[in-house]
């Protein structure tokens, strides 16, 4: 092209100008983007579509099902039903109130300070007051989503199962919106405030680590609470002491209680304006309250979140002396130190560790005060039943720390994935390294859970030996099925935890819990036989023994073939990449 | 015009940028060089109203970027270094938007093909970003920096990625808007480019102006008249290391 035919030849440069569009206008990329990607699927779109689709409707039935038959028991309890629906209400609301404020803080650090796209929105001659105001409505509804569609099949079961008017659905849809806007507006400015103070990277970790301690200790502590004493006959006068310390004095004036008495004036076919009118009123102040906070302290806090501190992080010498004793070769040692400290110096993958450690405790407290002596005469039977239950929930332990921890081991290498495809290391190799630093915590992880759990239930000695056998070959199997199935579906530009939600993580899931109610039948018969013919004092016949065998064989073979499978697919696929 | 003054930008205990002033006159086209972390882009982040200064001011297009920062920003055209683009945009789709952004309306759809074809781009109009190779992106992003037609550019390092072509079109474009009067702050590594097409050249090093004026007078200034720029940016910034490049050798 000539120069004289460039557009701006011969014109006169426009003034300084800035954007006249309304605050949604900064909405559109996104809403263009949901449409592009609609438009133009990719593989395995629909079936991913199509699984969590069914996913998800199969959970809302669920919801639908439990609050329709729960409000309907309520019903057949005359007043001291309706008063605890209207408890349970308020107590819902408020258990998603904090809930949202946690998720408003978390979600305002990204959506505020993080984002890529504000490099471009923040150079252009946008207003402050557009920017918020575009940011805040993604923000509640990043926020908020999910509280949304777990709310709607619960009401509409609270609605169906009272016979409820229209008026009941529109004062619901007319209270959700309020009630979460509130707790997003308040966490906004909680953001603010931390992130004009620490540096926006430095309040990511700290709030990840909060927000697991406080996941991780509400499960402690509600475990502790033994709730399963109230469905005792002899606790039955400590209910009235129960239901009186779930009325706090300070409910009445958190919007949670505000949006359960509105829900359940209209769930009576009466109409109550004082508190929809709180919530809307409160509603506004609090957007109101932040725009003017993020006018005054936005940018400031923007500025400091696009500086780059000098990090902070251990240098685990401890490590790097420890693999030099390990028995590996240069490579795999390296690989393995730079595996483990990648993941240490990473707060967002750690942190979730805190909470699978709440879980464990939670676990294993459950069967120390399992009290199976109080069933009399089958207490050895329903001990043994049990062992299996806990090498079934085992195997599900495994399977989610797989999916979180390992599978995503390879998409993890992320844009330097570069270094591992042009430097000479066999792929084979990079893969297996990946496998032997994925098994051991696993592997160690469960068989732990395992053994302490059938100590506690006491269960009998041949089974302990068979269970933790068989976690012994699941775990090979499934952190072979993890890696294999994380080298064929990699995701390099996706954070561990999308990695873990994509098509091929799914996909693990199902096939490991396959493989682990496979398992489970294959040695839960000839293991029942033997101790229960051993209880009677039964010997075994000749077929039992050989059938005993065919089915232990056949547990081993399977794991085997899922280990040694995935691996060697998974060894091909990046060979085929790299072809 | 772009004027800043007595700008500083403090990290703690470190000082990114100490103190610098600078002004680019319409229609010329100023060189910002400087090695690596000598706090050019610090200065142009801050120039574009990502970075809040620690202190001084800055000025564009006669409005100040602290009291009028959406007037200052709808005169000013920024290309950064590491750009942000939707990925799930079309080149089209992404051009429109950004013509939102800085006011255009009526004619948005013309004036996205003319950059388009500009930035020969035409044919990928209907094309989602993410498709994209980096040469095209950088040239997508100088197409919306230049969509709004603004008085005032600062671009970050404009050569990475391009081929010859493209090089050669980014070169053309911006001679042409500095002779329709844009000021243009450019910092850049590539010596021969900075050489080529800048009027003036300031030589930033830990944060200060060590250096400015044309290449003459920067050839003058570092003691040899005959020398290329490389050799006057080296003899300015400390040196080339090729004696110790031989002993590692």
């Amino acid at each position: 092209m000539k120069s004289s035919e460039h557009p701006y030849a011969g014109r006169a440069v426009r003034p300084g100008t800035t954007t006249i569009q309304p605050f949604p206008y900064l909405l559109l990329p996104h809403l263009w983007s949901s449409r592009n990607r609609a438009r133009r699927r990719q593989t395995g779109d629909l079936a991913r579509a199509c699984l969590f689709g069914s996913i998800g409707l199969f959970v809302c039935a669920a919801l639908f099902q439990g609050s329709f038959w729960l409000t309907t028991q309520l019903e057949s309890y005359e007043e001291l039903g309706d008063y605890l629906l209207r408890l349970g209400l308020g107590w819902l609301f408020l258990t998603f109130l904090s809930f949202l404020a946690f998720s408003g803080i978390v979600t305002t650090l990204s959506t505020f300070f993080l984002a890529d796209d504000l490099r471009l929105l923040v150079a252009s001659p946008v207003a402050m007051r557009r920017l918020f105001h575009a940011r805040f409505v993604r923000t509640v509804a990043q926020a908020s989503w999910m509280v949304v569609v777990f709310f709607v099949p619960v009401l509409l079961g609270v609605g169906a199962a009272r016979c409820a008017g229209p008026l009941f659905y529109a004062m619901a849809a007319a209270t959700v919106v309020p009630f979460a806007t509130i707790p997003v507006a308040a966490g906004a400015m909680v953001t603010l405030a931390l992130v004009n103070t620490f540096p926006a990277r430095r309040a990511r970790d700290i709030l990840m680590i909060m927000g697991l301690l406080f996941a991780a200790s509400l499960v402690i502590l509600v475990r502790f609470i033994q709730p399963e004493h109230l469905l005792r006959v002899e606790s039955l006068p400590d209910l009235t002491d129960f239901f009186a310390t779930l009325q706090s004095p300070i409910t009445p004036l958190l919007p949670s209680f505000w949006a359960g008495e509105t829900l359940f004036a209209s769930l009576r076919g009466g109409f109550d304006a004082l508190h929809p009118a709180a919530l809307w009123t409160t509603a506004m102040a609090g957007i109101v309250a932040a725009g003017g906070a993020y006018g005054r302290w936005y940018f400031s806090g923007y500025s400091r979140a696009q500086e780059a501190p000098k990090a902070r992080f251990t240098e685990l010498r401890t490590l790097d002396v420890i693999a030099a004793h390990l028995p590996l070769s240069p490579l795999r040692r390296q690989l393995l130190v730079k595996d483990v400290k990648v993941f240490l110096r990473d707060v967002s993958q750690w942190s979730q560790l805190l909470l699978l450690v709440a879980l464990m405790l939670v676990y294993l407290y459950n069967f120390r005060v399992l009290d199976v002596e109080r069933i009399p005469f089958v207490s050895g039977f329903v001990k043994n039943i049990y062992a299996f239950v806990n090498l079934g929930m085992a195997g599900f332990v495994m399977a989610t720390v797989a999916v979180r921890f390992v599978f995503p081991a390879v998409s993890a290498e992320g844009s330097a994935f570069w270094i591992i495809r042009t430097a000479p290391v066999p792929l084979r190799e990079f893969l297996w390294s990946k496998f032997w630093t994925g098994l051991v915590p696993v592997l160690v992880l469960t068989e732990t859970l395992t053994i302490l759990a059938n100590e506690f239930l006491g269960v009998d000695p041949f089974l302990k030996l068979v269970a933790a056998a068989t976690i012994f070959c699941l775990s090979f199997a499934l952190v072979g099925m993890a890696i294999g199935l994380g080298a064929r579906y990699p995701r390099f530009g996706a954070d561990p935890t999308q990695v873990a939600g994509s098509y091929g993580g799914v996909g693990f899931m199902i096939q490991a819990i396959l493989l682990v109610l496979v398992t489970i039948a294959l040695v839960a018969w000839p293991s029942s036989l033997y101790v229960f013919n051993r209880l009677r004092i039964v010997p075994l016949t000749m077929v039992q023994r050989w059938l005993m065998v065919a089915c232990f064989t056949g547990a081993i073979g399977l794991s085997a073939f899922a280990w040694i499978g995935s691996m060697r697919s998974g060894v091909r696929a990046l060979e085929q990449m790299a072809d | 015009m772009i004027a800043i003054h007595e700008l500083v930008k403090r990290y703690g205990a470190f000082t990114a940028v100490d103190g610098v002033s600078l002004e680019v006159a319409p229609g010329e086209i100023h060189g910002f060089l400087g090695p690596n972390g000598a706090g050019k882009t610090t200065t142009l982040r801050m120039i574009a109203g990502l970075l809040k200064p620690s202190s001084g001011r800055i000025v564009v297009n006669g409005h100040d970027l602290a009291q009028a920062p959406e007037a200052a920003k709808g005169a000013l055209g920024f290309i950064p270094d590491r750009p942000f683009i939707y990925e799930k945009l079309t080149a089209g789709e992404f051009l429109t938007f950004h013509g939102g952004l800085y006011g255009l309306n009526g004619d948005t759809g013309t004036r996205v093909r003319e950059m388009l074809d500009v930035f020969e781009l035409g044919r990928w109009q209907n094309e989602l970003v993410e498709s994209f190779s980096h040469g095209m992106k950088q040239r997508l992003v100088m197409a919306a920096a230049f969509l709004h037609r603004p008085r005032a550019v600062v671009v970050d390092e404009p050569m990475v990625g391009l081929d010859p072509r493209g090089a050669r079109l980014i070169k053309d474009v911006f001679r042409r808007m500095s002779e329709h009067g844009v000021a243009i702050l450019m910092s850049t590594h590539t010596l021969e480019v900075a050489q080529e097409m800048c009027d003036r050249i300031s030589i930033i090093l830990k944060g200060r102006i060590i250096a400015r004026g044309t290449v003459e007078e920067l050839r003058t200034l570092a003691g040899d008249a005959d020398d290329h720029l490389t050799e006057v940016f080296l003899k300015l910034t400390g040196g080339s290391g090729v004696q110790e490049i031989d002993e590692i050798v």
